[in-house]
């Protein structure tokens, strides 16, 4: 079992990875400007490709380095690429919180992090630097999971919305990097081409709320209730 | 043991001059900057004398509270670096008499002297200054509170001095998630505290004001009390900030006389840099809007709070 | 054998797909998904007898053809073929003749996605086939390209995908828990999370079910997850909403039932099957609710779904024999029936030009042979006799029962009461209710629309009369599938 053997420089290194990838999911909470979600993202994308990187190499992994390159490429270049030419088709620059303001959303992601480190610590039934890393690996995975939610929930831009989508997965991709490095490599490279997919298809829903809505703003879509 | 009981002397000794050097070198840093020449490295010293010199106007509405005030911040601040590693690294007499959270309470309780200083002659200014001052205390105090919890935690002690030894003897818990996470909250606390910008401008325009306006009322020595307790406040936060926070390294060990004026150039030092990071964050931004002062504290706030996560974890 | 049978059931809709993207005519595209359908219909019954005798995995393990799988598959190839003949003779209405080839493109796709998640033994593949079918069924929804569909479809599509994500994560906290008992890399086949769910940690595995269940759920539309139904169900053209509450929350159910087949056993499973309950009352009343204030005529379809998913979920919730057997006759009756009442629904729509139940009367004068099946249809979906539901609901009522699960079965049937009132006050105002004169079209092809009405409501008539010998054994194996014994 990989977590069993991992020493405590190699779970500092994790820890380190992996805790400022969370702070990059803040940094996307906490800001105005819609092209800082999209680099706040991509650099979070490129820190779970370390991560991926050097759990292959700590743990005797070698399929784990294709699908770090895989992750950088697609995760860290390719879909911001797409994200930001969304952004650029769309005009608009500044999301308007119009729920909760980004210091009170910072606040509540405090919140979110400390329910999360609560929850991994239950499921936990190891005591050493193995459990310690897998504590951090769950409530890192579940705390950006709640991000995501929060920012889903509380913006009202499309492309906040898409963010919080992509911050979900990133979650349980950082997660299944730390906890199962031997999940089957077909699958990790299918969700990778699927979150792909997923993006396009926002794409083009967005251009055609764009079209046929008038806006992207989910406040404006009001017309189906009850 | 007398010493060590003048070497306390000394340190207390050591803020209170160089306090107002601190100020100087942060005001003509800033204008240097900005490409001016500033104002000498030593005007503050000449403020406070003049100061002194000068008659004290009391308004008729004072009462007692505006005499005791500026006497109680000024002796809080004289308290504080007793308790914190100012020039040595060991602890000195009387340094146990409060741990870090007492030594914040008493910071906070100078504070709190001039809030209600201001409050006192009604004067609708001092007001202004008193309320901005409470709503920047509710913000912040949480985030003072945390970093001092955090601190603990990573040290798993409460003296600053143990923390101290901590950071110095081991590099892993230097460069921990934890402490790079409290230095960063309490680099945002130390602009908030000490009324850099974003927080403040340098105008003196009333409506922009936090800290002239509470000691608007004062004049002669009272006036220079005060403004002698918020240098004194601004130095000894710098202290705990490179002392027991990021650069906790050259001071002294054993107390020799050489050591100690070694210490205090070493002191000075890391003043040097740290002013230098406030004033280029100071003039690369602008003031932000009362309502927005929450942000970087929220951020701050989060960063201890992550901080105090991630101690857990590792 | 199965192998061949699994073959034949890709290859038909696929080559529909691709036919009709090749030559962009719409008549080419309508007759070949119709031929594709029938087809993937006359598979699935040899592909459920084959299934029923064994279950078999081929092609490295990735595909499963077992009973369960073979049932939901039986239920999805009959709304595709219901929904591709009504289909013909309700997408000529819109206008859209241009368009219509993508449209049958997206609709044969869809249903390739469905059939393929029925079969996929790895359950990281499974989610991935469930997450094509939202990505393929949102262009779908949002076809009419109006601002209402539109809207529809994005919520649709972001609802749903962050539901699914908790899908995902439960998946791998599954994963990861069976990786202390199997060893950090193996295939996560259902029979292998069946193996090590006893050993995993109790509380890791209550977290990972709750995730499943409310991820999937999402999908399935249980409440409080059902927020993107109404509006998806009622935006989308008929066909297409026929297909997304007769089929997919079918496929979706699958999941939930195949995962509580996984906890079955362990100390987990007591809770696992109180949160299903939980969960199926919970969307019952509250569909009930909005059912009794409704105004729109495919709204009140697609609260219906929820509500008929909420009985499924009680059904498989209740357990032991009577309430999965009730649970899957259920499936097939809400299919047919449901179907059913989108047909008429999207014939009264073209007729009327409008989707408000005020708007809808003298149904009866306009289309009298399709207007009495969809009357009689509706009295079936309220849960009457001598229609099948009402077999169904009751089957799942005296599992309740057995079961000794008081409140959930005291709810059950106060809410019952009220869904059978609400839902038939609206068709008693619609056929009815007095009204001036309303303006009515006649309508072309009402051959191609009539006849799947037809073709749903006999089978729901007589297997209200007669549950059949042999699905009931057929539900007795799936039954002993899910609880015990290989598969």
């Amino acid at each position: 079992m990989f977590l069993a053997h991992v020493s405590s420089l190699q779970a500092s290194i994790f820890s380190l990875l992996a805790i400022f990838s969370l702070l990059l999911a803040f940094v996307m909470l906490g800001s105005h400007w819609l092209r800082n979600y999209v680099y706040a993202f991509a650099a979070e994308s490129w820190l779970i490709a370390i991560l991926s990187a050097v759990v292959g190499y700590f743990g005797g992994y070698p399929e784990l380095y294709v699908i770090a390159v895989l992750t950088a490429l697609f995760r860290g270049l390719v879909l911001p690429y797409l994200l930001m030419r969304i952004v650029q088709r769309l005009n608009v620059r500044r999301e308007i919180h119009a729920v909760l303001q980004p210091s009170a959303s910072l606040v509540v992601g405090a919140l979110l992090v400390m329910f999360a480190f609560v929850i991994a610590n239950h499921m936990n039934f190891q005591a050493s630097t193995a459990g310690q890393v897998v504590v951090l690996a769950l409530t890192i995975m579940l705390s950006m999971k709640l991000l995501g939610f929060l920012m889903l929930s509380v913006r009202d831009e499309a492309i906040s919305q898409i963010l919080g989508l992509l911050v979900l997965e990133n979650g349980i991709f950082l997660g299944s990097q730390i906890l199962v490095p031997g999940m089957p490599m077909l699958i990790e490279i299918v969700i990778l081409f699927d979150l792909l997919i997923v993006v396009a298809c926002f794409g083009m829903l967005v251009r055609f709320l764009l079209v046929h809505a008038g806006t992207t703003s989910s406040r404006q879509l009001k017309r189906l209730v009850g | 043991m007398t010493d060590d009981i003048v070497l306390q002397i000394f340190q207390v000794l050591a803020v209170l001059l160089l306090a107002p050097l601190l100020q100087g070198f942060i005001l003509k840093a800033e204008e240097r900057v900005q490409r001016s020449r500033g104002p000498s490295l030593f005007q503050p010293y000449r403020d406070l004398w003049k100061l002194f010199h000068k008659q004290s106007i009391v308004p008729e509405s004072a009462s007692w509270i505006y005499f005791t005030a500026p006497i109680v911040a000024f002796t809080a601040m004289l308290i504080v670096p007793i308790l914190i590693p100012v020039l040595t690294d060991r602890p000195l007499p009387l340094s146990d008499m409060a741990d870090m959270l007492g030594g914040g309470m008493v910071l906070t309780l100078g504070s709190f002297a001039i809030m209600l200083a201001g409050l006192d002659s009604g004067n609708v200014y001092g007001g202004i200054g008193s309320s901005r001052t409470a709503m920047l205390g509710i913000l912040a105090e949480p985030i003072l509170i945390l970093v001092l919890v955090g601190i603990s935690l990573l040290a798993k002690a409460m003296l600053p001095f143990v923390v101290n030894h901590t950071l110095l003897s081991r590099p892993s818990a230097y460069w921990s998630p934890t402490h790079v996470f409290l230095v960063l909250a309490f680099f945002a606390l130390l602009l908030v505290e000490t009324d850099r910008l974003p927080i403040h401008s340098s105008t003196h325009i009333e409506i922009y004001m936090i800290d002239e306006a509470r000691i608007l009322e004062y004049s002669g020595p009272l006036l220079a009390l005060l403004k002698w307790a918020s240098m004194m406040k601004q130095f000894i936060l710098y202290t705990i900030f490179c002392n027991v926070f990021l650069l906790p390294w050259a001071m002294a060990q054993i107390g020799t006389p050489l050591g100690e004026v070694g210490s205090v150039l070493s002191l000075l030092l890391k003043f040097l840099l740290v002013a230098t990071a406030v004033v280029v964050v100071e003039t690369v931004q602008s003031r932000l809007r009362f309502y927005r002062y929450q942000e970087p504290l929220a951020a701050g706030f989060l960063f201890a709070v992550l901080a105090i996560v991630s101690s857990q974890l590792i | 054998m199965a192998q061949k049978l699994v073959l034949v059931l890709f290859l038909a809709p696929f080559i529909a797909v691709v036919t009709s993207l090749l030559f962009r005519r719409s008549r080419i595209s309508e007759y070949v998904t119709v031929l594709a359908a029938i087809i993937d219909l006359a598979v699935s019954v040899p592909l459920l007898r084959e299934a029923l005798r064994h279950s078999s995995t081929f092609w490295h393990d990735y595909v499963l053809v077992d009973n369960l799988g073979a049932w939901v598959i039986l239920c999805i190839s009959i709304v595709y073929t219901l929904a591709s003949i009504y289909a013909v003779g309700y997408m000529r209405l819109l206008d859209e003749d241009p368009r219509l080839p993508l449209f049958y493109a997206l609709f044969s796709g869809f249903a390739f996605t469905m059939l393929a998640a029925c079969v996929m033994n790895n359950v990281g593949v499974f989610w991935i086939a469930i997450e094509l079918t939202t990505l393929i069924s949102t262009f779908l929804v949002g076809f009419e390209q109006e601002a209402e569909s539109t809207e529809a479809a994005w919520k649709y599509i972001v609802v749903v995908s962050a539901g699914i994500s908790l899908a995902l994560l439960g998946t791998v906290l599954f994963y990861w828990g069976g990786s202390y008992v199997l060893g950090a890399s193996y295939a996560m086949t259902w029979a292998a999370l069946r193996g090590s769910a006893a050993q995993i940690y109790p509380p890791l595995l209550t977290v990972s079910f709750m995730l499943v269940l409310v991820g999937y759920g999402t999908k399935a539309g249980l409440a409080p997850m059902h927020t993107w139904l109404p509006d998806a169900h009622s935006e989308s053209p008929a066909p297409v909403s026929a297909m997304l509450s007769g089929a997919l929350l079918n496929a979706s159910m699958l999941g939930i039932a195949r995962f509580l087949g996984v906890v079955q056993g362990t100390s987990v499973s007591r809770f696992a099957h109180s949160a299903v309950i939980a969960f199926g009352i919970f969307s019952f009343v509250l569909a009930t609710l909005f059912i009794v204030r409704q105004t729109g005529i495919k709204r009140l379809m697609a609260y219906s779904s929820v509500e008929h998913i909420g009985v499924q979920a009680l059904g498989l919730g209740f357990g032991g024999a009577l309430g999965v057997a009730g649970a899957l006759y259920h499936m097939l009756n809400h299919s047919l029936n449901k179907s059913l009442m989108f047909f008429g629904a999207g014939n009264a729509m073209r007729a009327y030009e409008t989707k408000e139940i005020p708007m809808i009367r003298h149904v009866l004068r306009a289309s009298p042979v399709s207007g009495t099946l969809w009357l009689l249809g509706a009295v079936g979906i309220a849960g009457a006799p001598p229609f099948a539901l009402f077999l169904s609901e009751f089957t799942i009522l005296r599992a309740g029962i057995v079961g000794r699960y008081r409140w959930a079965v005291i709810l059950f049937v106060i809410f019952l009461i009220i869904v059978f009132i609400g839902f038939l006050s609206h068709f008693r105002s619609m056929y009815f209710g007095s009204a001036d004169e309303m303006p009515t079209r006649k309508m072309p092809w009402a051959v191609w629309r009539a006849i799947p009405m037809w073709l749903a409501f006999v089978p729901l008539l007589v297997f209200g009369l007669w549950w059949p010998r042999a699905m009931w054994d057929a539900f007795m194996k799936i039954y002993a599938g899910m609880t015990g014994g290989t598969p």
